[in-house]
């Protein structure tokens, strides 16, 4: 039988850890039953083979140390399945053994602790296949039967544990009623334990299936939202280059009509583009559950120069003059493009809402353990009754609507949704015609909580 | 100093030629690829500085990574600077570190941006 069944580890991917556990509980065991050997020889006064007791005892002292030395040696090597599988059945055997000895000289069937089987029915169950469990069960039990027949035909000795019955064999009924019923309760446990662990398994596996369900749609989405931009995108950016080859004269000189109606067309275009990237983003953010938002140490200062860099061309041309500033050393740990979408449109919004020839400062600076970061403009503001509202999905503010009709009102609820994934806060200030600043505070480095 | 010699490989016709003519008026000398293939083979031929690569061929997905990787496996020297149509990590499946390419430019470029970034590797 050593060795013959495997172990099953579907639930337990880590014996090793089991492993270290039994020892733990070996040691409590070993605890227990000096307690109990203290207990009994010096309090109550028992009339038991204490010796013996206290040699068995002093074997699992030294079998348990000897098992967990042996088990810290070999652990850095990794324990191959049938060793494992070894180690396991030699370290059941043992216990079971361990038990039966002391239980058998101290009363035998009429020591209550004899439920302590229970325990080892349990452990067995969790570890071994059905029919392993079933084989320790039916050896155990045949091995008290046999006790019990030879206990009431005199041919072993009782122990008994109570006194006043100390004189008498028990009666063959007695002695057969109480295994018998040790014995159903073994059996009954031995089955319960191993339909629970079915069941387990079995959601186990189901959540598995699961999981590979999500994994490939996440997957499918994703494709889709690079299919879909590389779609739209491509056409855009061949438009944008046959503007750009007219406007600049390469194929020839044009009137300056047409070239002024050119570059509205121009802008339009690149309206769209924003517009695809915040419907994209608005996906992305939609999906959140799905998406596995790494942190990485981020430097402040080249996310807000990246960010800031991405605006410059439609800043210069309405000459406007953007400042970055943040210290060289500040890291924060977060997500790379949730801090891109934010930055990014409260950049492009700065530049989009403000009068030529203005300033706008992104800054980012340690306040009180967080991340203070900083978009201000100088550009036309937003009423007060529209500033509680820019945070809306679709809600587009009147000063907005005037500057640009394109626009899906989505931007601002985006960087929103952004700030809350990375568990930051956002607010904004504003001055009609004297311009507009949002502040974001991020956790310095936020621990993930998402596992 | 000799003109820089630009490869771009897009499947794009509509990209080659504005892309090319934009960089052409800028002083560069252009060459263009449609496929990957055609694309490697003009390494040989015209021998660029620079190549411009779009990462995102229709046929085949991944084809432009290959690509980067094929070519970074004979021209190790070579800049490349591979075109996304996307610039948000989370439309990969693969770390950008993957991919074998000087620098990311998402498409649509500014041609101050591209021609900046050609004279940086070249």
């Amino acid at each position: 039988m050593l060795g013959a069944s495997k172990i099953e580890s579907s639930e337990y991917s880590d014996l090793t850890g089991v492993l270290r556990w039994f020892i733990l509980l070996r040691w409590i065991a070993a605890v227990g039953v000096s307690a109990a050997i203290v207990v009994g020889r010096f309090v109550v006064g028992y009339d038991f083979p204490y010796a013996l007791l206290v040699g068995v005892t002093a074997l699992l002292i030294a079998g348990n140390g000897a098992y967990s030395f042996y088990f810290s040696v070999r652990k850095r090597s990794v324990l191959s399945r049938s060793e494992m599988s070894r180690f396991f059945h030699v370290q059941t055997i043992c216990d079971y053994l361990f038990l039966f000895v002391l239980i058998y000289f101290t009363g035998f069937v009429g020591n209550p602790f004899v439920y302590f089987f229970v325990f080892h029915i349990m452990l067995t169950s969790f570890i071994f296949p059905k029919r392993t469990v079933a084989t320790y069960v039916v050896a155990l039990v045949a091995v008290f039967v046999a006790a019990a027949y030879g206990i009431s035909s005199g041919i072993l000795r009782y122990y008994p544990l109570f006194q006043e019955v100390s004189t008498e064999t028990p009666a063959a009924d007695h002695l057969g009623i109480r295994t018998f019923a040790l014995a159903t309760t073994l059996t009954i446990v031995a089955y319960l334990v191993a339909n629970i662990k079915d069941r387990i398994e079995e959601r186990g596996h189901r959540v598995e299936l699961e999981l590979d369900r999500y994994r490939s749609l996440d997957k499918a989405k994703s494709n889709f939202i690079l299919q879909v931009t590389h779609e739209l995108r491509g056409p855009l950016a061949a438009l944008k280059g046959y503007h750009e080859m007219i406007l600049k004269g390469l194929t020839g000189s044009i009137p300056d009509r047409t070239s002024e109606m050119l570059a509205r067309a121009d802008r339009r275009t690149r309206n769209l583009l924003n517009i695809i990237d915040e419907m994209i983003d608005f996906a992305y953010m939609k999906s959140e559950d799905d998406i596995d938002y790494t942190p990485v140490d981020l430097s402040m200062l080249d996310v807000l120069s990246y960010n800031a860099d991405l605006c410059t061309t439609a800043a210069r041309e309405k000459d406007i003059r953007i400042y970055v500033s943040a210290p060289k050393e500040l890291v924060a740990r977060a997500n790379r493009d949730l801090l891109n979408i934010i930055l990014g449109n409260l950049i492009t919004n700065a530049v989009k809402y403000s009068p030529a020839s203005t300033r706008i400062i992104v800054s980012a600076q340690e306040e009180e353990g967080e991340v203070h970061l900083m978009v201000k403009d100088q550009g036309i503001g937003i009423d007060a009754e529209d500033l509680e509202r820019v945070f809306e999905e679709f809600y587009r503010a009147r000063r907005a609507r005037e500057i640009e009709r394109d626009g899906t009102g989505l931007g601002l609820s985006i960087v929103q949704r952004a700030v809350n994934l990375l568990g930051g806060r956002i607010g904004v200030y504003s001055e009609v015609d004297r311009g507009t600043t949002f502040h974001i505070y991020l956790p310095k480095s936020r621990t993930q909580e998402m596992e | 100093m000799a003109e820089t010699r630009v490869l771009i490989i897009d499947d794009d016709q509509d990209i080659i030629e504005t892309t090319g003519a934009l960089l052409q008026f800028e002083g560069f000398k252009v060459f263009s690829a449609e496929t990957v293939e055609d694309g490697i083979e003009k390494i040989a031929e015209v021998s660029p500085d620079v190549i411009l690569l779009d990462i995102m061929f229709p046929e085949k997905k991944t084809r432009g990574f290959d690509a980067a990787a094929e070519i970074k496996e004979r021209y190790p020297n070579l800049p490349i600077l591979a075109f996304t149509a996307i610039n948000r990590e989370y439309a990969f499946d693969f770390a950008k570190e993957d991919i074998q390419a000087e620098e990311f430019v998402n498409k649509p470029v500014e041609t101050e941006k591209l021609v900046e970034l050609i004279r940086k590797y070249t």
